[in-house]
């Protein structure tokens, strides 16, 4: 190689090679954009399908029209719908008053206990949740919150324990510095001014995530609720009740329809979720990873 | 073993450094397992001088103390009361008041009947008015084994409140000695949004944790004894009772379970596949997120956020719905062979057997998991990229380094560091996954070796699914899913322990601040 | 306006650790006191007791005649500034300054009045409507400083308020500091590790080392007589250099012996020695660089060698090598040199030194303790 060869590729650029490789990115990019939304599109597209109600190997609609969600409007999914929105915006106010107060607690105060405390939860935390279910449902049962009574028993159960999963925004508040919250006090504040007066107001992008995925949450919980509802219809969530529909001996007569349900779902979580996305970004790399 | 020092220890050669950290580690082993039951031994002691310095404190405060404080010894809160501290009287009166009574009402026979987990059945009586058989229910092994459970909690509680109000007559014996002030009711109340805020905080949070987490998690512990399950429900059929380690013995028995291979090949099986899917699960993810994330954060890349959003909008939508139409498009009947099979594309005359060859199913649900997954991973590894100084790379470029080795020596360090914590609760949580295994596959597809375990055990069961089949299967041996819930806990907690352990960003906490 | 008084006071952390072992102060009504010393000494933890946020382990804390050890931070009657301002973020100017005063239901009217009073003395009124992340260091600094001032608080308690400042500000604040201390009128214990801030501002300060007191005293008094080793090297800048020689008695006269020359401990030092009988041996001297004087060749003068010279201004600083290998530090007036003089120090220059017996700090090598005092 002559040194002039050499000196022309080392010249070559970081413009044109950095050009190359963006290209390749793009075409990558794109690539998984396609495959991620995909099955979104299949979703949507086959809602609109009339012709028939089964599984195909085609994807564009040969008929268009709103027969499926007409079948929904005549289902029990109006039921299902009402009781899993009740349970998310139950959970949303529940489940975040009672994480606040744990993570909070667990990042400003420092007691006697908080050690033992901390480590008690952590395994806690390791047994299966799931072995905790039979139980549950028994005294759920006694209770008379089980089958058509599911919704309260959710409630109920699904905020019960939400304050193990204090770890997210303890990891937000622990940024907040505690000099903070000394000069209030030596200001004049109360610990329950202090919180709300100054942490609060500065914890706002956490207490957003937090109502978001408790909102989120119930939409998708389905063992439990399987368990709870026991094959009442009228106690099932959406989750519970879509599934059915999919079960070998539903699925040639429902496979639209549930499409046409998954977009009834996802459309007002997404919509709720893109405008919130901000705080949920910040919530997802800010505490997820210090918890 | 030989030492090194640092000096000579740089001398060596790669290959020799690495025998040497290889060794060294192994050869600290007994070391490290001496040390832990050394400390398990100081702990009982330390426990045991505790106890002892409690009881020789109650003592002390009982002769030291004037009759008022003898009184409290029986009279919960009379200390209190005589003193003018009237809130916190009441509450002790209160508290034991109502333990005696449970005690004397339900408490005792709940207590009185745990070791037995009731005495008669279920009996089919003649009634001589009706001339027919009714059936008379009796004791409830349920219920007692819960309410002796919740029983032993409040007597516990009751010994902890009165060992308080021990301690508080010796505060007031102390304070008034002084010729100090006493904090009255209004001081307590005001001090609960106050310096003890956090009593207030903390109440409703634990109270729901101990009745709904710790109390069913101590009775599932329980039941792992008993011989619990659809036969013996412990009311309206037959009691169970207590069997002691019958049902460890049947999960770890290597006789052939009815037909089909012994309770331990199958769960010795179902425990290689999860932790092989959640090692594989944990860092396909995590690579591939971090990739994705590394690509949109490019310099010169546009429409980051668009990107962005376009994953993140994957991550909105509930699971159930993207995971059962995944689920239903790779079945055998499903979109994707049914537009290559000969009616579409024809590129395949046989449907393709996502879920029916256990190879195909193992593959096809850490895939879809990966799609699943990646929008998370590429969210929180976004952060930490942009975390990364840029000085580094800057000085790394300086270097010679080229972008492979900038991301093996800068950019994977710093991320493994950062996540360390983070992986460590993934990998756990994976193997707790129950979602993608039951909503894709549902355990399919059916070993039939294990046909004799409880349950229908598919291929691509994780124990978690296990436990559920066992529970919701025909015969429901709840005792048996515990002991596997059970086995659950312990291979967390061991793996767990041990990697906290390793992990640098425990140790070396400051290496990145 | 208020005296504290701490009395045998302790900070053991819960893995016992002692952070401050038996401090014992009298601080008057009015006394400006500063903590000094390096970090970890203590000096913050025992502020941070006195206010409050900090529980004392053991000893009492009096403010104004009054055990303050169980009253909350509120309740102590003192104002605070912090090292890293701790301004609410979410709130402008004004109401950070005001926050204090809503809470304890103040009139509007009156905070308006108490604010826009504080804001004119610090000079940040033009800034009350914005942000504390809009505010340079300085400004916010003085936001912190008003937030204290409105509370009109018996003690005024600041933590190392100004080690966040680059050095032209921090120059420019610690005068401000000394003019609002002349207008507040009131007990101010300040917290710093920079010994020129605790040197400039005290009227009285306290030297801490590892949670012990080192000495009490007026800056001038911890400057010429320091209790101890610590001291002497803690205060002073640059540091003084410590010399290990002999103490020699001769016919009831001292002498030390640095490097060969035979220098006698003249005036009240000496006489100090006599009359505590001192006897002969291994001592430390310390002597001050700006007490080592450059010199041309005689019978007590030093012979060393120039290594580094740093020219501060005003001020030359010299390292120089004895030949015995010590390095010491001569400070010289830059007036002082003619122009061949300065043209001569060059790394490498043979130079003689000397200094006064009046100028040297004698201490015991075992104890650390001062001879002289």
């Amino acid at each position: 190689m002559s040194k002039n060869e050499n000196t022309s590729k080392r010249h070559m650029g970081i413009k044109a090679a950095n050009r190359l490789s963006n290209g390749a990115i793009y075409v990558l990019l794109i690539l998984i954009s396609v495959i991620w939304l995909i099955p979104f599109v299949f979703i949507v597209l086959q809602s609109f399908r009339v012709e028939s109600t089964y599984q195909v190997g085609y994807v564009v609609p040969h008929q268009w029209g709103l027969q499926n969600y007409i079948n929904l409007w005549n289902s029990d999914f109006k039921r299902w719908y009402l009781n899993t929105f009740i349970i998310a915006l139950a959970s949303a106010v529940l489940v975040t008053i009672i994480q606040l107060c744990m993570s909070y607690t667990l990042s400003r105060f420092r007691f006697k206990m908080r050690g033992p405390l901390m480590r008690f939860m952590l395994i806690l935390g390791m047994f299966p949740g799931m072995l905790t279910m039979i139980i549950l449902y028994r005294v759920l049962s006694d209770l008379g919150l089980t089958q058509a009574n599911a919704v309260p028993g959710l409630i109920l159960v699904g905020f019960a324990s939400s304050g193990m999963g204090y770890y997210v925004s303890k990891g937000f508040f622990d940024t907040i510095s505690r000099s903070l919250d000394e000069a209030a006090r030596v200001d004049g504040a109360t610990r329950l001014q202090v919180l709300y007066k100054i942490i609060l107001p500065l914890a706002k992008p956490i207490v957003i995530y937090t109502i978001l995925t408790a909102f989120m949450g119930p939409w998708g919980d389905y063992v439990f609720a399987r368990y709870v509802a026991f094959g009442t219809s009228a106690g099932y969530n959406v989750a519970v009740g879509m599934y059915s529909w999919l079960t070998n001996d539903q699925i040639n007569r429902m496979y639209t329809t549930f499409c046409a349900g998954g977009v009834i779902v996802a459309v007002p979580v997404t919509i709720l979720f893109l405008c919130l996305q901000k705080y949920y970004v910040e919530g997802v790399t800010g505490g997820a990873v210090k918890g | 073993m030989k030492q090194y020092s640092d000096l000579e220890f740089l001398r060596l050669s790669k290959w020799q450094r690495f025998c040497y950290k290889f060794l060294a580690f192994f050869a600290a082993i007994p070391r490290a397992i001496a040390n832990f039951f050394i400390n398990i031994g100081k702990g009982i002691k330390k426990c045991c001088l505790r106890v002892a310095a409690e009881f020789r404190d109650i003592g002390q405060t009982f002769v030291n103390g004037d009759w008022k404080t003898k009184v409290s010894f029986l009279v919960m809160g009379f200390g209190n009361l005589t003193h003018g501290q009237i809130l916190r009287g009441v509450m002790f009166l209160l508290f034991e008041a109502v333990f005696i009574f449970y005690m004397i009402f339900t408490g005792g026979y709940w207590l009185s009947m745990l070791p037995s987990l009731g005495k008669q059945g279920p009996t089919n009586d003649y009634d001589a008015i009706y001339d027919s058989y009714t059936t008379h229910y009796h004791d409830n092994s349920f219920k007692i084994l819960l309410y002796g459970v919740l029983t032993i909690f409040f007597i516990v509680a009751f010994i902890y409140t009165w060992r308080m109000n021990v301690k508080q007559c010796k505060i007031i014996d102390q304070i008034t000695k002084k010729g100090g002030k006493l904090k009255g009711s209004r001081d307590d109340l005001r001090s609960l949004v106050d310096e003890s805020f956090y009593k207030t905080l903390l109440a409703l949070p634990l109270t729901g944790i101990l009745v709904f987490t710790v109390l069913p998690i101590v009775f599932m512990i329980l039941v792992a004894f008993t011989n619990y399950d659809g036969a013996h429900n412990g009311f309206s059929n037959n009691l169970f009772t207590w069997v002691g380690l019958d049902n460890f013995n049947t999960l770890f028995s290597w006789q052939s379970a009815g037909g089909g291979q012994s309770y331990s090949a199958t769960f010795g099986e179902i425990l290689t596949w999860t932790l092989i899917w959640a090692f594989l699960a944990t860092f396909t993810n995590y690579f591939l997120g971090m990739f994705v994330a590394m690509m949109i954060n490019k310099k010169g890349i546009r429409l980051k956020k668009m990107w962005r959003t376009i994953l993140v909008l994957t991550v909105a939508i509930p699971q159930f719905i993207s995971l059962l139409y995944v689920s239903k498009m790779f079945a055998r009947n499903g979109l994707i062979n049914l537009a290559l099979g000969p009616q579409g594309l024809g590129w395949i005359s046989q449907p393709l057997p996502f879920w029916e060859d256990p190879t195909w199913a193992r593959v096809t649900v850490i895939l879809v998991n990966v799609w699943i997954g990646i929008p998370y991973l590429m969210l929180i590894t976004t952060g930490i990229l942009m975390n990364i100084p840029a000085d580094l790379y800057e000085s790394a470029k300086i270097d010679g380094a080229n972008a492979w080795q900038q991301y093996r020596k800068i950019t994977l360090p710093y991320m493994l560091f950062i996540t360390g914590p983070y992986l460590l609760t993934s990998f756990t949580g994976n193997m707790n996954n129950f979602n993608v295994i039951y909503l894709l596959t549902g355990g399919a597809p059916t070993n039939p070796a294990a046909s004799g375990a409880a349950g229908s055990v598919g291929y691509t069961d994780l124990l978690i699914t296990w436990l559920f089949k066992i529970t919701t299967g025909a015969e429901s041996q709840y005792y048996l899913a515990s002991v596997v819930g059970i086995m659950v806990f312990v291979v967390v907690a061991v793996i767990s322990l041990v990697v906290y352990n390793v992990l640098p960003s425990i140790k070396n906490e400051e290496d990145y601040q | 306006m208020a005296s504290v008084k701490l009395t045998n006071v302790k900070k053991i952390y819960d893995n016992n650790v002692v952070a401050v072992h038996d401090f014992n102060l009298d601080i008057h009504d009015k006394e400006f006191v500063v903590f000094v010393g390096p970090s970890g000494c203590g000096k913050s933890t025992t502020l941070r007791m006195i206010a409050g946020l900090e529980e004392i382990s053991e000893g009492t804390v009096e403010i104004d005649g009054e055990v303050v050890n169980d009253l909350q931070p509120k309740d102590r009657g003192i104002a605070m500034v912090f090292q890293n301002y701790a301004l609410y973020p979410h709130m402008s100017v004004y109401d950070n300054i005001a926050f204090s005063l809503r809470l304890k239901k103040v009139p509007e009217d009156v905070v308006y009045d108490k604010v826009t009073h504080a804001a004119e003395i610090l000079g940040i009124t033009e800034y009350l409507m914005r942000k504390p992340r809009a505010l340079s260091g300085g400004q916010r600094q003085r936001v912190a400083i008003g937030r204290a001032m409105v509370r009109d608080s018996k003690v005024f308690l600041m933590d190392e308020p100004l080690s966040n400042l680059d050095a032209k500000l921090r120059n420019q604040m610690r005068s401000e500091i000394i003019l609002l201390r002349q207008k507040l009128d009131t007990t101010f214990i300040y917290v710093t590790h920079d010994q020129t801030e605790a040197m400039t501002l005290a009227d009285r300060i306290v030297i801490m080392k590892d949670g012990y007191i080192m000495q009490v005293g007026t800056p001038d008094e911890v400057f010429d007589m320091p209790d101890n080793l610590f001291v002497a090297e803690f205060i002073g800048a640059p540091k003084m250099n410590i010399i290990k020689t002999k103490l020699l008695c001769e016919n009831g006269k001292y002498y030390v012996t640095p490097f060969g020359a035979k220098i006698p401990v003249d005036g009240d030092k000496g006489k100090g020695l006599a009359e505590r009988k001192v006897k002969g041996g291994d001592v430390l001297l310390g002597v001050r660089p700006e007490h080592i004087n450059l010199v041309s060749a005689a019978e007590h003068a030093i012979p060393c060698t120039l290594v580094v010279e740093e020219m501060m201004g005003s001020e030359l600083h010299l390292h120089v090598d004895t030949d015995d290998g010590t390095r010491l530090i001569v400070r010289v007036p830059t007036l002082d040199l003619s122009k061949a003089e300065r043209s001569a120090l060059v790394a490498g220059a043979r130079l003689h030194i000397s200094f006064e017996g009046k100028a040297m700090h004698l201490f015991d090598p075992a104890t650390e303790k001062n001879l002289l005092t």
